[in-house]
């Protein structure tokens, strides 16, 4: 997926307005783009396969996250921001980009915070 | 500070020194304002694991970790698990006369040895301890009341606070915590690196949609003078800016590399 593409998908503009990533630098906003699109590539999902795939129906019809696949979800972030070659500062920053994403689409996810 | 000041200053800390030590003095002050709180039977219904984030074993680190506390667990110098001892009634009635011996239960209000001994544990105490619904939301009043005092008391000292959930049956196996005790709460602690004040108050709803008088559907109306004077005296104070803010977090979570 381009990152022209992407950056119109529905669950994209919702992370940008609702992060409030509009009014950032163009570079900026592209770095974020490339990196959801790599892991897009990454994954042979969609972002909307990405976030559903972390949801499942309860047995009284309400959506749920679950545990289960969003430990996984942490597992292929990190993995993905290793493949990538990012190490130290980066790979906690650009995995946790891609947390951003699945936050504001309303998965509570959680990464590492980077202590120096 | 003063108690008013120190209720009004307290908030939901999630931004913390990551590797700014906690004093173990100041751990011990939390610990012990959680021991003078205010408690049924005199009993001892909390009980705390104080886990040093840096101190523990980092494999142990990293299972307490889950998807939704990693974060959290990283920022934070310090970790106390908090539980409810369900064994809390054991030893009531010994206690119970103890305060009787000493002036605390009196006959003016009905206490006696013969009322603990005869009437207390049949009628009380027993029925208590062999209900697990009854026991543990009576336990977790009490134990909500403690918890409340070592927060206070964190904030006192200068520290961040903040109660989360954890990942209970890992912490069960990596704490050796008893069959006993009932989690209750993580209460996270250390320096704040955010605004200790976070920009002002979260919102709360007038008094009068919470609290009655005499009638449950009678409001309590607010006397604006105290209202006045509590806003002086620090306990009720301006909102947040939420544009100001939504900068800070915005600068922590880079600092942090988190998501933003």
């Amino acid at each position: 997926m381009t990152e022209a593409a992407l950056a119109e998908d529905p669950l994209v503009r919702r992370w940008f307005e609702s992060a409030h990533l509009d009014d950032d630098p163009q570079a900026e906003k592209d770095q974020r783009l490339r990196l959801l699109a790599d892991f897009c590539d990454h994954t042979g999902k969609s972002p909307e396969e990405l976030v559903k795939g972390l949801l499942r129906t309860t047995k009284e019809g309400d959506t749920a996250i679950s545990s289960k696949r969003r430990e996984a979800m942490n597992v292929t972030i990190e993995e993905f921001v290793d493949q990538q070659g990012f190490t130290g500062r980066d790979a906690v920053v650009n995995g946790n980009v891609l947390r951003s994403f699945l936050v504001h689409n309303g998965i509570f996810i959680q990464g590492r915070a980077w202590r120096g | 500070m003063e108690l008013k000041q120190v209720m009004g200053n307290r908030r939901s800390i999630r931004y913390f020194e990551p590797d700014k030590p906690v004093e173990k003095e100041k751990i011990q002050i939390m610990l012990e304002a959680m021991n003078r709180s205010s408690r049924a039977v005199n009993a001892d219904f909390v009980k705390g694991v104080v886990v040093y984030r840096d101190e523990l074993d980092p494999e142990v680190v990293e299972q307490l970790k889950t998807p939704t506390t990693t974060a959290d667990i990283d920022l934070a110098p310090v970790h106390i698990f908090l539980y409810l001892d369900l064994n809390y009634v054991e030893g009531a009635q010994n206690r119970l006369k103890e305060l009787v011996h000493l002036g605390a239960l009196n006959a003016s209000h009905g206490w006696s040895d013969a009322y603990v001994d005869e009437v207390v544990w049949a009628t009380v105490l027993k029925p208590i301890s062999s209900d697990p619904g009854i026991l543990s939301y009576i336990g977790a009043i009490d134990a909500g009341v403690a918890i409340c005092q070592g927060m206070l008391a964190a904030v006192d000292e200068g520290l961040g606070v903040c109660l989360h959930a954890f990942n209970t049956e890992v912490a069960k196996t990596a704490l050796g915590i008893p069959d006993t005790w009932l989690p209750l709460h993580l209460l996270l602690v250390g320096y704040p690196s955010e605004d200790p004040l976070t920009g002002g108050q979260r919102p709360r709803r007038p008094l009068s949609s919470q609290f009655f008088l005499g009638r449950a559907d009678q409001p309590w109306e607010e006397i604006p003078e105290v209202t006045d004077r509590l806003k002086r005296e620090g306990l009720i104070q301006d909102g947040v800016d939420a544009n100001k803010r939504r900068a800070e977090v915005r600068q922590l979570a880079q600092r942090f590399g988190l998501p933003e």
